[in-house]
């Protein structure tokens, strides 16, 4: 009985071919590639819903209980942010002013009018974490100052050299920009003080005393927990009181109860699954019958069924490596290039790396041991 | 010869063919969805339209797409009913309130649309049954799609919407497109009644009807004239083209789509080499004999695209039934109106073939291998 897993049996079968290995990785890699594509478009998706709640510079976030979904005006009353500034813990309690249907945009490059996403704050108090902003802010202090998004949608003209456009027909002076990026509703930002958001504001909408969201801090060495109980029982129960990963829960919920991308991209992932597990089978298949008559000849000399059935697992992993590791380096040029184009947050993360292999594995794994049925029946006196 | 040869070389290991015939199966399907997708989009935004009776549209030059649509003055419409080919001149009021009771206390955005019930210009048959309906003071008709966070949407229910309780009067059934999460129509005088700073002095839209036999293109050329720069004047046919450009081009759309396409483009070349060239390769010392007795490398070439076709149009048919079952339940899963035209079906048909003939390009190349004296 010889030693078992001496010869690396299944590494020298997947490199005795180039072409063939050429041709496998590229096949199960495209399959990888799609489904890489799809969690990477499903990803970006929620991520650009999520990317101003991660923004703001707080631990504890207010808002209206009756807020559905972040990109909606919902204001409360700013005296129950006063409240919540005397609650023991809270270090600071500062308002965002947020609108995404009443504030037009006029691009400085046609002259074509849009509507845009606008926030406001105190240049004093200041709620984004965003350096960029930070680092402008006391300009903000000026009337009818903004700063725009370098990463808006072109068409709006916002990353042009201009230094004035106008916003609501009134003539307003850019002074500077930051990179926030469009999400699925909004194309881009204009941040202001609250001073010029409450005076371009227009519509019934206008009302500068409503605050749309309290940022809070926890000063150091309190609890968070503790410090929300705190601020559940000081404020009315028209305020609803989250923790900044609560508030980006509610928000995923909310995104996946009412919009198709969920379905949509998990749709594109199983096509892919299945085309990579046909393409994998295929791979499998192929080698074992031409190995065939090498397998018999293994049993033959008394190597056991179990010994055989690793070296068919192993290739098929190999193969899956093999497949997942350059569609892995592709995907990430194509996110670049599409994450630049579309202005999506297309972006690796360990979470899609890990599902992607899995998915890879999985695909390669059940492919093989549907055809090693093959492997498992070969009889050396019927080979020869 | 080639295509009786390729037939035997296929159905002479059934069991790989079948996987071929799935594998190209899904390719095609998956190239079906992303391109059902891609048209689905700019058809959601067209929704209402669609559903509209109208020969041109009036809206302001502000106008970028349905959501957002530019207003203009009423009193603008009077130089556009004057005109010699317009039968009807109907204005269409469009707002956004909350809806203040919605479920768990939530006040979702609802999508209000005004318009006098009597102009009948809407299509929906559900909407025209009602309009006695739309004509009681407070009453509304909500959109069937309307999602469930709006809570029940029975008849007889009282809701608030912005500052004022209505009263739901029924459903209809049109969809809500890209419109919100939830669309409710109401008479003029209602939506006056809901949005009271706003009246009815400021309009998004004017559905214009022409007068039999009028020729739209000219149509609109005389009321552009007429009614200056500031409005602009579509055609059906220039509407459609705006709003699939505005959501094709301005969102993200058209590359999350396009890229999906591209991609099961390419898998689907990667399935049919994969079976072709193995193929190949295991009936090397037959084609081998071919060549030896004399067959051309060009008629071997030819064995190997028909094989390829054999295989793309057997996985087509079926990849075509599958893929109208499947739009079937996306349009109701997503409320996206994917639907199949013939120029898709041809264009996809076309990519098929494509498919087919760049893997068996791939293919041929093992068969130059094929040199009789290495088989032998």
């Amino acid at each position: 009985m010889a030693r078992q897993g001496s010869v690396p049996l299944a590494w020298r079968n997947l490199v005795s071919n180039k072409s063939r290995l050429l041709r496998s990785a590229g096949g199960i890699g495209f399959a990888v590639l799609l489904m890489l594509m799809q969690l990477g478009f499903e990803q970006a998706f929620f991520e650009s819903a999520f990317a101003v709640i991660r923004g703001l510079d707080g631990d504890i976030l207010l808002q209206s209980v009756h807020k559905y979904q972040f990109a909606t005006r919902d204001p409360f009353p700013r005296a129950d942010l006063d409240k919540a500034r005397n609650v023991p813990g809270v270090a600071s309690a500062r308002a965002l002013y947020a609108d995404w249907f009443n504030f037009f945009w006029k691009s400085p490059v046609d002259g074509k009018i849009f509507l845009v996403r606008a926030f406001g704050f105190d240049p004093e108090a200041p709620v984004f974490s965003y350096a960029d902003v930070n680092a402008d802010r006391d300009k903000l202090k000026e009337p009818n100052t903004v700063l725009v998004d370098r990463r808006a949608r072109r068409f709006l003209g916002m990353d042009s050299a201009a230094t004035e456009a106008e916003l609501n027909g009134a003539k307003v002076k850019i002074v500077g920009g930051f990179a926030l990026g469009p999400d699925f509703q909004s194309d881009g930002t204009a941040i202001m003080s609250d001073r010029t958001f409450a005076s371009l504001l227009r519509g019934p909408a206008g009302n500068p005393s409503a605050v749309d969201i309290g940022v809070i801090k926890v000063s150091e060495g309190n609890d968070r927990a503790a410090v929300q109980q705190s601020l559940r029982k000081a404020l009315p129960d028209t305020i609803a009181v989250f923790t900044k990963p609560e508030l980006i829960e509610f928000e995923r919920k909310f995104q996946a109860a009412v919009s198709s991308a969920g379905p949509i991209f998990a749709m594109g992932t199983i096509v892919g699954f299945v085309v990579g597990m046909l393409i994998s089978y295929q791979v499998t298949y192929t080698d074992l019958a031409d190995q065939l008559p090498q397998y018999a000849t293994l049993k033959a000399m008394g190597y056991r069924t179990g010994y055989l059935l690793r070296v068919v697992f192993e290739q098929a992993a190999f193969n899956a490596l093999a497949g997942w590791v350059p569609a892995l380096l592709l995907s990430l040029l194509l996110y670049y290039v599409i994450g630049r184009l579309a202005l999506l947050p297309l972006h690796m993360t360990a979470h899609v790396m890990l599902v992607s292999l899995g998915l890879t594995l999985g695909m390669c794994l059940i492919s093989a041991a549907i055809a090693v049925r093959r492997v498992i029946t070969a009889d050396p006196a019927e080979v020869f | 010869m080639k295509v009786p040869l390729a037939w035997r070389i296929l159905t002479y290991d059934k069991r790989r063919t079948a996987l071929a015939l799935i594998g190209i199966f899904m390719a095609i399907l998956l190239v079906f969805v992303e391109l059902g997708f891609f048209y689905a989009v700019p058809r959601g935004g067209l929704l209402l339209y669609d559903n509209m009776k109208f020969d041109l549209l009036l809206a302001s030059s502000e106008y970028e797409y349905q959501a957002q649509p530019g207003a203009f003055p009423l009193g603008r419409l009077d130089s556009v009913r004057s005109s010699p080919d317009v039968q009807q001149a109907t204005p269409i009021y469009f707002g956004f309130a909350k809806w203040k009771s919605g479920e768990g206390g939530m006040w979702p955005d609802v999508f209000l649309i005004g318009f006098d019930p009597a102009s009948h210009v809407f299509i929906p048959d559900s909407i025209n049954r009602q309009t006695g309906v739309l004509e009681r003071a407070d009453m509304v008709l909500v959109d069937s799609a309307t999602r469930p966070m709006f809570g029940p949407l029975d008849a007889g229910r009282v809701v608030e919407i912005g500052d004022r309780k209505v009263t739901i009067g029924g459903q209809y059934v049109l969809g809500t497109g890209f419109m919100g999460l939830g669309v409710v129509l109401a008479s003029t005088a209602n939506f006056a009644r809901l949005f009271p700073q706003r009246g009815l002095n400021i309009v998004n839209l004017a559905a214009i009807q022409l007068k039999p036999g009028a020729d739209p293109d000219p149509a609109a050329e005389n009321l552009r004239k007429a009614v200056g720069p500031d409005l602009q004047v579509f055609t059906r046919k220039a509407l459609e083209a705006h709003e699939t450009a505005y959501w094709t081009t301005r969102t993200s759309v058209g590359i999350i789509f396009g890229s999906g396409l591209l991609i099961s483009f390419v898998v689907g070349i990667m399935i049919v080499y994969q079976i072709v060239s193995t193929q190949v390769g295991r009936q090397l010392p037959q084609f081998a004999t071919l060549k030896a007795i004399g067959y051309p490398d060009r008629s071997l070439a030819g064995t190997v695209s028909a094989m390829s076709l054999l295989i793309v149009v057997a996985g087509f048919v079926p990849a075509l039934g599958a893929a109208l079952g499947l739009y079937s339940v996306i349009r109701q899963e997503t409320l996206l109106p994917v639907a199949m035209s013939e120029m898709r079906l041809l264009a996809v048909f076309a990519a098929a073939v494509a498919m087919a003939l760049i893997s068996a390009l791939l293919s041929v190349g093992g068969l130059r291998r094929a040199a009789p004296a290495d088989v032998f």
